[in-house]
């Protein structure tokens, strides 16, 4: 426990000194330009469209950060044979990966913390009081955390940072249309089709059943559905380095 | 035991992701999928924003172009000529359909649909109302707007006028509407009541935009109150 709080706590601090914070800036910069646009335009509803401009951005912004800083977390180490010093430390592989990958969540929870502080200012300003706001943004949370989990598996797969990024924005994609996958694979004559089209469909981050910004205004979701949103959300980041881990075992330092 | 460990963990995690991602799809919202979305020149724009997982963004893009549509048109797809709303039933569809939940939209294309303009189109606008009270449900105004509706249809204003008006106080009510009562009052000669609808538009912030049309109004029927008032108006 000792190692994954300290391996978190230098992650952490590296990513706040190499300003990782500056994503929040480019995020009131979207608001403000987005907020004096919508003023204009959107007629009687200037609250919800900032509401939805602001968590889309905070979501997309956490989104983009994260999988720019997963995939070079630990390829850009042992690049720099700085993961040497730090394994000849007594500590366990699976340790320092899973404090590398919780020190750069939490700094990526951190901007996005800080971009919803600005975005429920702005919301006040507008009048906005409806509830869920915190759900949606936890959600958002989620889906960042899965798809960060997803690029340092995919980084220490394909070794190369590009290729992870590249496969990380594909099943980002694949991830909100999970659905529509699963209505394809019942059509298909092929078993051998639809057994690929499911094994997709099963390890893309279901993002689409995740999401919680897009029914926001549909009203508030149950308890048991936020729960089992957690549940998944956890089980695939587990899943995801557990297999991270597994690649990181095998690798020859 | 060291490489095992990690691939036992994993089957488990993935097990759980698996049984948790069931149950979550059996609670989640069901929204209209894409091949739902009525034949616009923007169907790439919704699906790329849709594929990226903003789709109520989408939806605020498709509001955006609907409110810029009912103001004069959109230059990508024009109107055919003589009907200048053609294409209002397909841009509110559109709206309501990435965005379920979206209900300024369904009150909004119902009143552009079925009172605005010199070509109305009840049916459409109670079919949009109807989409709503499906997927949208608890909405009081949805079914209040088609009993405005069946009234308009039948002929009787004054009951269609009493229905619109008790809507007034509820703060979901589109500005369009206050405005389509305000000209119904307009031509049944009720100027007191137009004017007054006229001047609380004048007087929200928020409808900034509509401020330039609510004064227009509030002059054009000042004058018409005015002459109405005087003994010549007063013979008629």
């Amino acid at each position: 426990m000792g190692a994954i709080l300290a391996v978190f706590d230098y992650t952490l601090r590296e990513h706040v000194r190499r300003r990782a914070w500056l994503s929040t800036a480019l995020f009131g910069l979207v608001l403000i330009a987005g907020g004096l646009v919508t003023s204009v335009l959107a007629a009687d509803q200037r609250a919800r469209m900032m509401l939805d401009l602001g968590l889309a951005a905070i979501e997309a912004i956490g989104l983009v950060t994260a999988v720019f800083l997963t995939v070079g977390l630990v390829l850009s180490e042992i690049e720099s044979r700085a993961v040497f010093l730090i394994l000849t430390h007594p500590v366990p592989r699976w340790q320092y990966l899973f404090g590398r990958w919780l020190g750069t969540l939490a700094a990526v929870a951190l901007g996005m913390a800080g971009m919803a502080l600005l975005h429920l200012a702005l919301l006040a300003a507008l009048g906005w009081s409806a509830g869920g706001y915190g759900l949606a943004w936890s959600c958002s949370l989620g889906s960042v955390a899965m798809m960060s989990a997803l690029s340092l598996l995919l980084s220490l797969a394909l070794t190369s940072e590009a290729a992870a990024m590249a496969f990380a924005g594909f099943f980002w994609l694949l991830g909100h249309f999970t659905a529509e996958m699963s209505f394809v694979a019942d059509r298909s004559g092929s078993p051998f089709l639809r057994g690929l089209i499911l094994v997709f469909a099963r390890a893309a981050p279901d993002f689409a059943r995740l999401d919680y910004r897009d029914a926001l205004h549909g009203g508030a979701a149950g308890g048991a559905w936020a729960a089992w949103a957690a549940v998944y959300a956890l089980a695939y980041c587990a899943a995801c380095l557990a297999l991270a881990v597994q690649l990181f075992e095998q690798k020859e330092f | 035991m060291r490489t095992t460990a990690p691939l036992a963990a994993f089957v488990l995690a993935a097990g759980i992701a698996l049984a948790a991602g069931g149950r979550l799809a059996s609670l989640s919202p069901r929204l209209p999928p894409l091949s739902d979305l009525p034949d616009t020149p923007y169907i790439g724009q919704d699906a790329a924003l849709a594929a990226a997982g903003f789709r109520a963004a989408a939806a605020d893009v498709a509001w955006i172009q609907l409110l810029e549509y009912a103001a004069g048109g959109l230059p990508r797809w024009p109107n055919p000529p003589g009907r200048p709303y053609a294409h209002a039933e397909a841009l509110s569809r559109r709206v309501v359909r990435l965005d379920p939940y979206f209900h300024g939209a369904y009150l909004y294309g119902a009143g552009l649909l079925g009172w605005f303009g010199a070509e109305k189109h009840p049916d459409q606008a109670v079919a949009l109302l109807q989409e709503g009270l499906r997927r949208d449900p608890g909405q009081r105004l949805y079914s209040l707007y088609i009993v405005a509706l069946a009234y308009q249809k039948k002929g009787d204003v004054s009951r269609e006028i009493a229905i619109l008006e008790s809507a007034l106080d509820d703060p979901r009510t589109p500005t369009l509407m206050k405005e389509i009562l305000a000209n119904l009052f307009k031509s049944r000669r009720e100027y007191a009541k137009a004017l007054a609808l006229w001047r609380a538009i004048l007087d929200d912030p928020a409808q900034a935009s509509q401020h330039s049309r609510a004064r227009g109004q509030i002059r054009e029927i000042t004058a018409l109150e005015r002459a109405a008032a005087s003994p010549a108006g007063r013979r008629q």
